[in-house]
């Protein structure tokens, strides 16, 4: 090993035993760290928990089809005329197609419904679809935990998993007032934590007839022949002049709809952590200049012996982040213990309540373990570089 | 290993000025000093608080320099050296033990020792059977794994002494070596030094205020006011 190695290996392991000396500082440093990395991964596993629900809800083989211009669900209107144009729709259009050679299509609109929470005594906005019998085999992931879905005609409705945990009034076999009708629950399904769970369905016809929406259509949703295929719809589609049609994938239409909510999330919690990360810097580099005040003699004395200056630096880099590190390890560890799972609910599209589990996962992990880190490794450099800089006098005139 | 110091100066100063400014105020220490210690000397440095005492030994530690003027150790130029090189001039040609021993507490007595081992191109073996022979050599042995913390102040300087010879230097520098030890730790301290000298060759510069401490050198130079007023053969 080379003179050098030894050196830096010798002065990080005499700083860091000497760290109970500087017993408090030290955790205080650690403690600020941690708290930093606590509140980005709150709020970075908010947004990544509400991402992972809608981005999850959304398959790249299955296309939406939206009419007069939006790009949403609510305010969109399928005329029932386009709708016969497309089934009629002969050829390669993109489009899977069953085996008599109609498409996989399923006709649907969403409805705002108000149900009042049994626990909290909260009025929640859900969202009520209303679909064709080949809706639910239009959604990937999707498995009816009990029960069975909506007959057609019918005031049927199944729930979602999440209204379900929140809502234990809409337990199956239920009677229920959605708007101005009575419906029955006759299932529950999941859909592995998409935003999915946070919808009740029901019939199509049934939905629109309690509703007084006869007629209308606000999204068309097919099966895909490929991932690829969706251009192929498109082009196929912009043969059709009756009104503007957005054609999307449905994982990109449940991307687009994340992606506001998401960043607004990360736009409060990014200043927020980044001002916590600058005191904590200024706290890291007093907690350093202590820690170099502290071993003045020791450094001094081993510079007097013939220590290298670069060593110095380094050991004392080391040492503050490691107080990073640790600090980055507790506010990890206790932002899964508080965040990861953690059930909580929002405004969604359709103006409906959408329920999501906040998610600890490797990107928020690494991102605010990263925040941490840098707070180590800024507020420790210039007191290491003040330790290269120390008098060796200080060797000499210095008491024990 | 000769017992008596050769008549070529070892240490040499030559017109060496050093000052300070405090508050504005330039405070000159040394102007126009001349020193010559020849290899294998064993000198006691003494004078009143002021007298530059530190500064000199400061300056021959190399860990400050002269405003102008020379200083040679060996064939070195401290003086044209810059912090990098007497750092690394020291680390393979100076042993200095410290007043307060100066020894890092969280390290064992054989890792304190070891320290200036790893400025060298010596493997962890060597460096053990070195250590343990320097331990040895001031009586220490199978305390190597003892901590300062638990070792009386006599034992603590003795492994001082121990470090600073660890890499075999020529030149000894001493710092009060005995100012925070009772008499009979005192005696000891000095009895090894002189055994050092007397026995290993090494050349000592010892600044001390004790006059007991100045018999046991060869030699004492009597520093007032940065300048030499007295020197005294030992008898």
């Amino acid at each position: 090993m080379s003179s050098q190695f030894n050196q830096v290996l010798v002065m990080t392991r005499a700083n860091l035993l000497s760290l109970p000396r500087r017993s408090a500082i030290a955790a205080s440093m650690a403690f600020s760290v941690a708290l930093v990395v606590c509140v980005l991964a709150g709020f970075l596993s908010m947004a990544a928990g509400f991402e992972t629900a809608l981005k999850s809800a959304g398959s790249p083989t299955v296309a939406v089809i939206l009419g007069g211009g939006t790009n949403q669900e609510t305010g969109s209107d399928v005329p029932a005329g386009v709708i016969r144009t497309i089934e009629a729709m002969r050829g390669d259009i993109g489009a899977a197609r069953g085996s008599a050679g109609n498409l996989i299509v399923s006709r649907e609109i969403v409805v705002p419904v108000e149900k009042t929470d049994d626990k909290t005594g909260q009025t929640k906005m859900l969202a009520l679809r209303g679909m064709d019998p080949t809706g639910p085999a239009l959604r990937d992931g999707i498995t009816l935990t009990t029960g069975r879905f909506a007959g057609l005609g019918a005031r049927e409705i199944v729930v979602g998993k999440q209204i379900a945990a929140a809502f234990p009034a809409l337990a199956i076999g239920q009677s229920v007032r959605l708007g101005s009708v009575n419906w029955t629950v006759v299932g529950q399904f999941s859909s592995g934590g998409s935003a999915f769970e946070s919808e009740i369905w029901g019939d199509l016809d049934a939905v629109r007839a309690a509703f007084d929406r006869q007629g209308e259509v606000q999204s068309l949703r097919l099966r895909l022949e490929g991932i690829d295929a969706i251009g192929t719809l498109r082009a196929a589609l912009a043969t059709i002049s009756d009104t503007p049609l957005n054609v999307v994938t449905e994982a990109d239409l449940y991307a687009a709809q994340s992606a506001g909510t998401a960043n607004l999330i990360r736009l409060f919690g990014w200043p927020l952590a980044l001002l916590m990360a600058l005191g904590a810097t200024a706290g890291a580099l007093n907690t350093m200049m202590s820690s170099v005040s502290d071993r003045t003699v020791e450094i001094a004395t081993v510079r007097a012996l013939g220590f290298s200056r670069f060593s110095a630096f380094i050991a004392t880099w080391v040492e503050a982040i490691a107080l990073a590190v640790l600090g980055v390890f507790i506010g990890l560890m206790a932002s899964w213990l508080m965040f990861n799972g953690w059930q909580a609910s929002t405004v969604g599209a359709n103006n409906a309540s959408l329920s999501f589990q906040l998610t600890m996962n490797g990107h928020v992990m690494l991102t605010a373990g990263l925040l941490g880190l840098a707070i180590g490794v800024v507020g420790g450099a210039l007191p290491a570089h003040s330790a290269t800089r120390l008098p060796l006098t200080a060797a000499l005139r210095a008491r024990g | 290993m000769s017992d008596q110091p050769t008549d070529t100066p070892f240490i040499r100063f030559r017109h060496v000025k050093k000052g300070y400014r405090i508050g504005g105020e330039a405070i000159s220490i040394f102007d126009n000093l001349d020193l010559d210690i020849p290899r294998g000397d064993f000198v006691a440095v003494m004078g009143p608080s002021g007298s530059g005492k530190s500064t000199l030994l400061n300056m021959l530690a190399g860990v400050e320099s002269p405003d102008a003027g020379e200083i040679a150790i060996g064939a070195a130029r401290l003086d044209l050296m810059g912090e990098s090189a007497r750092s690394a001039w020291r680390a393979h040609n100076m042993g200095i033990v410290f007043q307060f021993y100066n020894l890092l507490p969280m390290l064992t007595a054989a890792e304190n020792v070891e320290l200036p081992l790893l400025l060298k191109p010596v493997s962890a073996k060597e460096r053990r059977i070195r250590v343990g022979k320097v331990l040895d050599l001031v009586g220490l042995a199978g305390r190597e794994r003892q901590y300062p913390g638990l070792m009386s102040g006599g034992q603590q300087q003795r492994v001082g002494i121990a470090r600073a010879i660890a890499a075999d230097p020529d030149l000894l520098l001493c710092d009060e070596p005995t100012g925070d030890l009772d008499r009979k730790s005192a005696d000891d301290v000095l009895a090894m030094l002189r055994l050092l000298n007397r026995e290993l060759g090494k050349t000592i510069v010892m600044v001390t205020h004790d006059p007991q401490a100045a018999r046991h050198a060869r030699r004492t130079l009597h520093l007032d006011k940065g300048r030499f007023t007295e020197e005294r053969e030992a008898a």
